[in-house]
């Protein structure tokens, strides 16, 4: 009887499982599925799952002719540096939070969740007065320094989270062996929470490469541009192709999910334990 | 000894990179945007002037403003109980299912890992009213007589914003809730079992004080996520049609870039984090509450 219901009762939870499973990925499957079709078929036959004729022309006329690559570069350099100075300011401060200041702690991690609060249409407002006034508008540089206000706190949050996971002991012993803290921090403490970095980065790294507003309101020359705005413009055609759009978002998206399947382990814990005591 | 009597320098420069962003990035702008809200700065005109609170006063007398207000209230209400709803029963699913978890798992966290120009996008393709899938699938169905315009139609378009946020922010909860389920101690489930404890009083009484403070902070920096956000729906309408989709950071936006009064902009930033302040006060302190009642 008992083992009857819990049949029935896995079942259920499969058929469930399932429908939310096509529908997380359906937007992703369409988008790739439609990236390969011609422009033609696109429009006249819009219920066709699989495409007639396999095309590469919408990725070549995005990458060639609207100089998608100049774009898919800025946002690489730009994601990338972030990425680079955001962790090694953060994995110090997750560090230092850890091992100095226990009770500053507490408070630091609600400092960031008060960070977390500010509306980035707030902070849009006084980057672009002050990238204006430092000549920074339109640069790499402007906003790379804009986006380590969202990646550094969210990476120190994480980070807490991974420094929290290694012994006192290990450093304890370290310590009697003469190292000072950064010897101690470099040799001893980063190697063991490298795979909590790495995926760090790579949250880091996504979020960087993902990000829109920032990047509208302080880029306008097309060259500059990174791909979520460039993106956007391909929208302001007078004409819309979808193809090119489609090909253009399997280009930006891709990447993002690829990297993502690499931390979802890692991403689950960081994300609460952070905060949470 | 000794050590208390020299100052660690040492430690404080570990800190110290992260405190000057925070700082320079994140503090000082605030300042900057509280003093802008009671001035007349302008995206293009040089010169301001101090007005004190009159930029509130003009903003609190915009009927816009609190149909602005209204609708990222109901945005934030509607996405967020969709996705706790979705994100919850899928954690309970797949920590009970017998095989398949980590199929289910990483194909239910791809929506995460979108750019928001992305979701607009393919979103905006799948419902196109011309040429899209669902809304021709429909029609060969038979389920409507005529394409409907999901991202056009007065009647339609906030609940097709709603249920794309869920489909994106879905996953967050669900993988959070997961993690949390899984460090639940199996034996306090064999020891109900023994007790007679049927599984509803198992759910009731072991899983959910276990996962309630994750759960309640996740609902914290989702609401939070939620009433900032601007990509999304800026992206899929731009608050269209007609101001039906124009939430408080689209309002702001089109303050600062359209209208370009970037004073008055400041003005509505602010109370935006007024409100949201108010809110994580009252979330702060039931979760507070849970903790000690945890201890």
């Amino acid at each position: 009887m008992t083992n009857k219901k819990e049949k029935v009762g896995n079942a259920f939870c499969h058929i469930y499982l399932i429908v939310l499973s096509l529908i997380a990925v359906f937007p992703l499957v369409w988008v790739l599925l439609c990236s390969v079709k011609s422009s033609g078929e696109l429009t006249s036959n819009p219920t066709r799952f699989f495409p007639k004729h396999f095309t590469l022309e919408n990725f070549t006329h995005v990458i060639q002719d609207l100089g998608f690559a100049k774009n898919i570069g800025n946002s690489l350099i730009i994601a990338i540096i972030t990425t680079g100075i955001a962790i090694v300011i953060s994995s110090m401060a997750a560090y230092g939070i850890v091992r100095f200041f226990p009770k500053l702690g507490s408070i630091m991690s609600k400092v960031l969740v008060a960070t977390y609060m500010f509306p980035p249409i707030l902070l849009a407002i006084p980057y672009s007065m002050v990238m204006a006034k430092l000549g920074l508008v339109n640069t790499r540089i402007g906003l790379i320094i804009v986006y380590l206000s969202f990646s550094v706190p969210y990476a120190v949050w994480m980070l807490v989270g991974f420094f929290k996971t290694v012994p006192l002991g290990i450093e304890e012993a370290a310590k009697v062996d003469g190292a000072n803290k950064f010897q101690t921090f470099i040799q001893i403490v980063l190697p063991l929470v490298m795979p909590g970095i790495v995926a760090t980065a790579i949250y880091t790294f996504i979020n960087a490469w993902n990000e829109f507003l920032y990047s509208l309101i302080l880029i306008n020359s097309t060259d500059k541009m990174t791909v979520s705005v460039a993106l956007k413009s391909l929208q302001g055609a007078e004409i819309l192709n979808w193809g090119d759009m489609m090909a253009a978002s399997a280009l930006v998206v891709v990447p993002s999910v690829i990297f993502f399947m690499f931390i979802q382990n890692k991403i689950a814990g960081g994300m609460t334990e952070g905060a949470v005591k | 000894m000794k050590r208390r009597a020299k100052v660690d320098y040492a430690r404080w420069v570990f800190v110290l990179p992260a405190l000057l962003v925070v700082g320079i990035l994140l503090i000082y702008p605030i300042f900057s945007s509280l003093y802008y809200s009671m001035t007349t700065k302008h995206l293009i005109r040089l010169t301001y002037d101090f007005i004190g609170l009159e930029n509130y006063k003009a903003v609190l007398a915009d009927p816009n403003f609190f149909k602005a207000f209204l609708n990222s209230v109901l945005w934030t209400l509607g996405s967020l109980a969709g996705q706790l709803i979705i994100g919850f029963t899928g954690a309970l699913a797949i920590n009970r299912v017998n095989f398949g978890k980590g199929i289910y798992r990483t194909l239910m966290i791809i929506p995460w890992a979108f750019p928001s120009i992305v979701i607009a996008l393919s979103w905006k393709w799948i419902l196109n009213g011309v040429s899209g899938f669902i809304p021709n699938i429909l029609v060969q169905l038979g389920i409507c007589n005529e394409l409907p315009q999901f991202l056009s139609d007065n009647s339609f378009v906030f609940l097709t914003l709603i249920f794309i946020n869920i489909w994106f922010g879905a996953p967050m909860i669900m993988v959070n809730v997961l993690s949390a389920l899984q460090t639940i101690p199996q034996d306090q489930y064999e020891a109900a079992q023994i007790d007679g404890a049927s599984k509803v009083q198992q759910f009731w009484y072991i899983t959910v004080p276990h996962i309630k403070v994750v759960v309640g902070l996740l609902v914290v920096l989702r609401t939070i996520w939620v009433f900032n956000n601007f990509d999304i729906i800026y992206l899929l309408t731009g608050g269209g049609p007609a101001n039906a989709t124009t939430t408080m950071p689209i309002y702001a936006y089109n303050m600062g870039w359209n209208t370009k009064l970037l004073g008055r902009s400041s003005a509505v930033t602010m109370l935006l984090l007024a409100f949201l302040l108010l809110v994580c006060v009252i979330y702060f302190t039931i979760i507070g509450k849970w903790e000690k009642e945890d201890k």
